[in-house]
């Protein structure tokens, strides 16, 4: 069945110790080949659901209610070591701070091929070989000298480049990218969104692609889910979305993406009158329920 | 396309650096001179000479060929004493420093990396822990165990856990934030072997420097307790009880008491100086 998505994200609510509820009820689904944007404000929980989906919230944070399935497994109803064996071998992530996301001591090279070898079982010989396929096929040259230095020895672009190419290598069926593009500067990003979208198409794997900036969901995405506070407001084909949003914050964000080719574009930002208006509705939904 | 060059260079090459050298050479010297006191030592630590009590050291007046640093109020050769001593300083820096480390740093990668209850455990613990004045606890730890080599090591592991503790529990907290360590995750390592594998290669520089670090406290926490005459048993020449035995005498004999000390200090300094070479020399991020 070609219709049966790769993740399937059924009223997931992720809950603070405390109580705090920080996602409720988020519903979406990625299908398999398609890139989904999640978009919204800081703190709207964006990060957060990629995070549960690969099984790294903090300690203090746990999903409540609501499944998760990857492919078919029930991720929630998983003890914690098989859920991170199934996980590990079906999606990869390509994390926002490209400086922090390689272990400063470890070369390059064993943080690209172990996992090859330790998660796929794979050999080392094909794991090697791969690593120096991806890294060519993200442009980097000297491959070899890469695989044989450490982190900082690498620019920003070239570090997020190097975790792109790992995300990518064991072919997974789904890739959860967190902001991949927010820590690099502007020229950069152009040239790292590139790579993903081409590397996306190519492979055809379904891509969970979590930002804050309309234009590169335009750019990058099938899908949009668009979230405040934990909810998803909106969840529409990008192009719908843009064309005709269906909701007054949709629209807002969407007024308040500066565009870089047309600089005399007005911009605004979202309304605070809008967010306090929606905080409102939200709590009275809750006294309700 | 433009960054697909290397931006740093590979490593300086800074020449000679005394920093890192002097201290090695004079902790080897020591440790030379402790492994093979019985020969290097010009006289018999213990052997009282009356008749040559208080002989002064051999660029003054009025001493004996083969004293070469003078002798105490019995007449012992200071020198002898002080490579002796050397011993007891080693055996008790390098023991009671590497079990404070371990004990230390085991807790403060626990606490740091799996916070939450293990975190309140232990970190209100080592409040509690350092609210001890530690000289005081260390004298009151040897007068319960009585004195000897394993009482002292004990001592000084007792009350010098809680900076291991402290300092990589902090360094712990900064790496478990990073994301390689949600990669390292995903990538199916359990918990415990990420904090193996993963974290504590990037907190061992601080380890180590720490590590260096107690040694020389360990040293004089040895000293301190030989001065308040709570160490290793009084037959056996310390760098402490030979400044203890010095203070009485020091208006007309100073020497007794001046090469211990200085002993004492440049090995302090040394291990102190050591660390932070070693810390540079070894972390490939500040190279």
């Amino acid at each position: 069945m070609t219709d049966r998505p790769t993740l399937d994200i059924l009223q997931l609510t992720v809950t603070l110790r405390g109580g705090r509820k920080l996602l409720r009820d988020v519903s979406l689904k990625v299908q398999p080949g398609e890139v989904r944007a999640l978009v919204g404000e800081s703190g709207a929980g964006k990060s957060m659901i990629g995070k549960a989906v690969l099984g790294i919230l903090p300690p203090n944070i746990k999903p409540t209610e609501g499944e998760i399935l990857l492919d078919t497994h029930h991720l929630n109803a998983m003890t914690p070591v098989t859920r991170r064996r199934t996980v590990s071998k079906i999606a990869s992530l390509i994390p926002q701070d490209p400086l922090t996301a390689l272990n400063p001591v470890r070369k390059i090279g064993p943080q690209i091929v172990d996992p090859l070898i330790h998660i796929h079982g794979w050999s080392r010989d094909k794991a090697r070989e791969r690593a120096r396929e991806l890294l060519d096929r993200v442009q980097i040259r000297n491959t070899d000298r890469v695989l044989q230095s450490y982190p900082h020895e690498l620019s920003g672009g070239m570090r997020q480049r190097v975790l792109i190419a790992s995300a990518f290598a064991p072919s997974p069926r789904l890739i959860v990218a967190d902001e991949p593009t927010t820590a690099l500067d502007v020229t950069v990003q152009k040239q790292i969104l590139r790579l993903i979208r081409e590397l996306q198409q190519e492979t055809g794997t379904a891509v969970l692609f979590v930002t804050h900036d309309m234009g590169v969901v335009a750019k990058i995405s099938q899908r949009v889910s668009v979230l405040f506070a934990g909810r998803v407001m909106e969840d529409a084909a990008t192009e719908d979305v843009f064309r005709n949003p269906q909701h007054p914050y949709t629209e807002a964000l969407i007024a308040a993406t500066p565009s870089y080719s047309d600089l005399n574009r007005s911009f605004s930002p979202v309304p605070p009158a809008l967010i306090a208006d929606l905080h409102a509705k939200i709590a009275a939904e809750e006294a309700a329920s | 396309m433009a960054d697909t060059t290397l931006t740093a260079p590979r490593s300086r090459n800074r020449g000679l650096n005394l920093r890192f050298w002097l201290p090695l050479f004079w902790v080897v010297l020591l440790i030379l001179a402790a492994v093979f006191a019985p020969w290097v030592a010009p006289r018999d630590p213990l052997a009282q000479d009356l008749f040559l009590e208080r002989l002064p050291p051999f660029f003054m007046k009025g001493t004996e060929p083969g004293y070469w640093l003078g002798t105490d109020s019995l007449g012992r050769d200071v020198l002898s004493r002080m490579i002796y001593g050397a011993r007891i300083a080693l055996i008790v820096s390098f023991t009671a420093a590497t079990l404070t480390c371990i004990f230390g740093s085991v807790l403060g990668l626990v606490a740091g990396y799996f916070g939450g209850w293990w975190d309140t455990v232990i970190s209100r613990l080592v409040d509690i822990w350092m609210s001890f004045p530690p000289v005081l606890f260390a004298v009151l730890l040897v007068a319960v165990m009585g004195t000897g080599l394993w009482s002292v090591i004990a001592a000084i592991v007792l009350i010098d856990w809680t900076r291991f503790a402290r300092v990589i529990r902090a360094e712990t907290l900064v790496q478990a934030r990073m994301d390689y360590v949600d990669s390292a995750r995903i990538g199916g390592a359990r918990r415990i072997s990420t904090l193996v594998s993963e974290i504590l290669p990037n907190v061992l520089p601080s380890i180590i420097a720490l590590l260096t670090l107690e040694m020389g406290i360990a040293v004089i926490v040895e000293a301190i307790l030989s001065f308040v005459n709570l160490s290793i048993s009084s037959d056996d020449p310390t760098w402490g009880s030979m400044i203890a035995e010095g203070r009485g005498a020091i208006y007309f004999a100073w020497w007794v008491l001046l090469f211990p000390l200085i002993a004492l200090f440049l090995t302090v300094l040394s291990f102190s100086q050591l660390g932070e070479g070693m810390k540079q020399r070894f972390d490939p991020v500040l190279q």
